[in-house]
């Protein structure tokens, strides 16, 4: 019984399908339909030739700013540079540090108990 | 093929004298496939233009003139699924809002006993397109190339680059949900005009 109902809903949906297909015939375009084709893809041409002008532009300004910021890491790092050699630099270290080690020692006068 | 490989090649050159005649030669036949795929008449020269315009964008990528067809499908059911998508958006319209007023006529003219008028045929379109409501967009894009166009397993393949058998399985299940919203639509249809008599 459910078997008969499912084959008559089976062949009922084909033919619902068929007179879906009847009840939507190839539409004739309107005579407006190539004129705004052709508009819509020149709108999209200038969009993506005005995108395409402002990544440019964003690229450049992006390199620009990237070598600005180069050099003037660069710069920043040559003032930080001592202008002594490794080796005055490294002298002058041990120097101080010896220096710590030979601090005078100030001996206080012991006082005399008698 | 309805137009010969040159001018699919000329167009793909950027000749846009080729281009037009492309689209003059399967305007007719996209606007059909997309107004069985959508249902609506009134946006169906909006989503064509959409596919027309795709297809200019996507020309160069195109490997060979021998499978512009396919390709220009694809580019057909994609649209159509990108509109379906956004129209279900706008209304969640789903398989329980079938009213019975279509459900009769559905049934009525599955049994042949109505005169095909344009107010019967909205009526048709509304009652397929509330059915196919209840699938997804994929399986509603699938089904009425299927079904409605009557694209056979292999061209399907060819335009989704699927499997054969993926498709069947997709297909049948497809069409066992839209069957039961079918089936019970009638049931409710057949039930509310037996409890006014």
């Amino acid at each position: 019984m459910d078997h008969d109902n499912l084959g008559s809903d089976e062949t009922r949906l084909d033919t619902l399908f068929a007179a879906y297909r009847d009840a939507c015939p190839d539409p004739e375009p309107s005579a407006n339909f190539m004129p705004q084709l052709w508009q819509k893809i020149e709108a999209r041409e200038q969009t993506s030739t005005i995108f395409g002008r402002l990544a440019r532009k964003l690229v450049t300004a992006a390199l620009a700013l990237s070598v600005v910021l180069g050099l003037a890491v660069s710069l920043s790092s040559m003032a930080a540079l001592p202008s002594e050699s490794y080796v005055e630099v490294l002298a002058e270290d041990q120097a101080r540090e010896s220096l710590d080690y030979f601090e005078p020692v100030h001996i206080e006068p012991v006082a005399d108990q008698h | 093929m309805l137009v010969e490989f040159e001018l699919i090649k000329r167009a793909q050159e950027g000749d846009g004298a080729a281009f037009n005649q492309l689209v003059l030669a399967y305007r007719k036949r996209i606007l059909g496939t997309i107004a069985r795929l959508i249902g609506h008449p009134e946006d169906v020269e909006d989503v064509g233009q959409e596919v027309f315009l795709r297809l200019y964008f996507s020309l160069d990528q195109l490997r060979s003139a021998e499978v512009f067809e396919p390709w220009l499908y694809r580019l057909t059911s994609n649209a159509a699924y990108d509109y379906l998508r956004k129209r279900r958006r706008r209304m969640e319209s789903r398989m329980a809002d079938l009213s019975e007023q279509q459900v009769v006529m559905a049934d009525a003219l599955a049994s042949e006993k109505v005169d095909r008028d344009e107010g019967q045929r909205k009526r048709i379109r509304e009652a397929v397109d509330s059915l196919l409501d209840g699938v997804s967009e994929e399986d509603r894009v699938l089904l009425t190339l299927k079904e409605v166009e009557g694209l056979s397993l292999k061209e399907l393949g060819t335009i989704y680059h699927v499997k054969e058998n993926a498709l069947k399985v997709r297909l049948f299940r497809a069409r066992q949900r839209v069957l039961k919203a079918f089936a019970t639509a009638r049931k409710h249809a057949v039930g509310a005009s037996d409890s006014r008599h």
